[in-house]
């Protein structure tokens, strides 16, 4: 997958777990605590995109992402 | 509040197959039509097994009554809802019924308190979870840290409605929906809050509680595996056990001032309550801890058992338990009061049950009709006044309920009409 791709899953996802993003126009420089999403709510939406990616990633990998696209960024590099 | 408050009920929720809430309830309570099935709720059945060597016939299933459609009002978040437990989903739902119903929005929110009557409620979620993630642990959801936990329950209600009192769960087993409602009581006549709601949480059975019930001997029905309208009869004289009903209660607590005040409308009054325990682990029920309970309860309501209309007893089908509880009933002089059995109709709530059966009493009290006992054909004591084959118009002033846990819990609770 490209990065595309997976910002596309973890958009997908982010829209689940927060039923009020659901019409927001997502893009890289999106970041998930700006938009409303509590620390539990980021950890379920990484997690989801994860298992639906089936990729095998700590989450202190995701520590120092800054923004959507970043967290897209690493996923893609851990493939 | 004085010694000599009256504590009232104000505010009532109830959720269950028979329907979601009071007047659907009561009415299907009144129909006593068949609710009970196979049941299909995932979780509910074992995975198939194959037939063995000598071809033992199909895996047995599981009989109960579920709850058709659960709806969730609209001001509850979808967020909220997305992680919450089928047991929680139906909680909070019901409790919405109970919180509008007694205007609670006019209380202060740190007056109010909240007890949720059940332990491990919600264990078909956690089945499901298991089996989902059991190849594939990396994946695991970061809420089931939270939501594997009962007290999940206890957040997601104050997370929508505004309860900042002291709030938690307790466990009493079968009696828990009951044991909620004596706790709830002591919290208003301590002076601890003004008003406290007393919930019977939904207990979520998945296939592994419902084999060990099975294999207790708690649970039936080997005779009517293949007639589930006929498999739950308490009282009867083919009764091999109980049968599982989903549902879950909510009962408003507080004092009659405080409801008066507020203008709040007042269901009836809990005159009496008794919580005792046999000092007993075991499933067994206990002839002289239940007959503890109504003297207790009788005496503190300052009633004699000829004051009693009705009797809603804890009923569950189980063979020991049921002659048990009408040899106490005997012994207790209530053979006089109409009886029924609350759990014929929805089966059998567990950590709901007390809770959800006060609240048919309170309900079939207002409306003057008491339901039948469905699959009642011969009783084991025909010395009672059964109401059997249809509701029946009747006026009721006062009444008794009890509830039984595993584990030597017994409780019984008498109310009046206001």
């Amino acid at each position: 997958m490209n990065v595309n791709e997976i910002f596309d899953v973890i958009v997908k996802n982010t829209r689940e777990v927060v039923p009020a993003l659901e019409s927001h126009n997502f893009d890289f420089e999106d970041s998930l605590k700006e938009l409303g999403a509590n620390s539990v709510d980021r950890s379920e939406i990484i997690m989801m995109s994860l298992e639906s990616l089936e990729l095998n990633v700590a989450m202190i990998h995701f520590a120092r992402a800054e923004n959507m696209g970043d967290l897209a960024t690493i996923m893609h590099d851990k493939q | 509040m004085s010694a000599l408050s009256s504590i009232v009920v104000s505010g009532i929720g109830v959720t269950a197959s028979a329907g979601q809430n009071k007047e659907a309830f009561l009415a299907g309570l009144l129909s006593g039509e068949n609710l009970f099935g196979i049941m299909q709720r995932e979780g509910r059945q074992a995975p198939e097994t194959p037939p063995s060597e000598d071809e033992t016939p199909l895996q047995e299933k599981y009989l109960g009554a579920e709850i058709s459609k659960l709806s969730v009002p609209d001001s509850i978040p979808k967020s909220l809802l997305r992680t919450a437990s089928w047991s929680s989903q139906v909680t909070v739902s019901t409790l919405h019924e109970a919180w509008n119903d007694s205007r609670l929005d006019e209380v202060a929110s740190e007056r109010i308190g909240l007890v949720i009557g059940g332990s491990n409620v919600q264990q078909r979620e956690l089945v499901n979870v298991h089996d989902k993630y059991r190849d594939k642990p990396q994946f695991l959801r970061p809420t089931y840290a939270m939501s594997f936990m009962d007290s999940d329950a206890v957040g997601v209600c104050t997370e929508v409605f505004p309860i900042r009192g002291p709030s938690y769960t307790l466990g009493g087993a079968s009696a828990s929906g009951q044991v909620a409602v004596i706790q709830a009581i002591n919290a208003v006549r301590s002076g601890q809050v003004d008003v406290c709601i007393a919930i019977g949480s939904m207990m979520d059975l998945s296939y592994w509680e419902c084999r060990g019930f099975r294999t207790l001997g708690a649970m039936g029905s080997e005779k009517f595996a293949f007639s589930p309208e006929l498999a739950c009869r308490p009282f009867d004289l083919d009764h091999d056990g109980f049968i599982f009903g989903e549902a879950c209660g909510v009962i408003v607590i507080e004092t009659k001032e405080h409801a008066r005040k507020r203008g709040a409308d007042i269901y009836a009054e809990i005159k009496g309550w008794s919580h005792i325990m046999d000092g007993n682990r075991n499933p067994n029920p206990s002839l002289e801890g239940e007959k503890t309970v109504v003297t207790n309860s009788l005496r503190m309501a300052n009633m004699t058992a000829s004051d009693i209309h009705y009797v809603n007893p804890h009923g569950t089908a189980s063979i020991v338990g049921d002659e048990t509880e009408l040899s106490v009933l005997k012994q207790s002089g209530l053979e006089h009061a109409y009886i029924n059995a609350t759990k014929s109709i929805i089966g059998h709530g567990l950590s709901a049950a007390g809770t959800v059966e006060l609240i048919a009493t309170i309900l079939q009290m207002k409306a003057g009709r008491i339901h039948r006992t469905r699959n009642l054909t011969t009783p084991i004591d025909m010395d009672f006044n059964w109401v059997r084959e249809k509701s029946i118009q009747q006026t009721i002033s006062t009444a008794i309920s009890l509830s039984m846990g595993f584990g030597g819990v017994n409780t019984a609770v008498c109310i009046e009409q206001c």
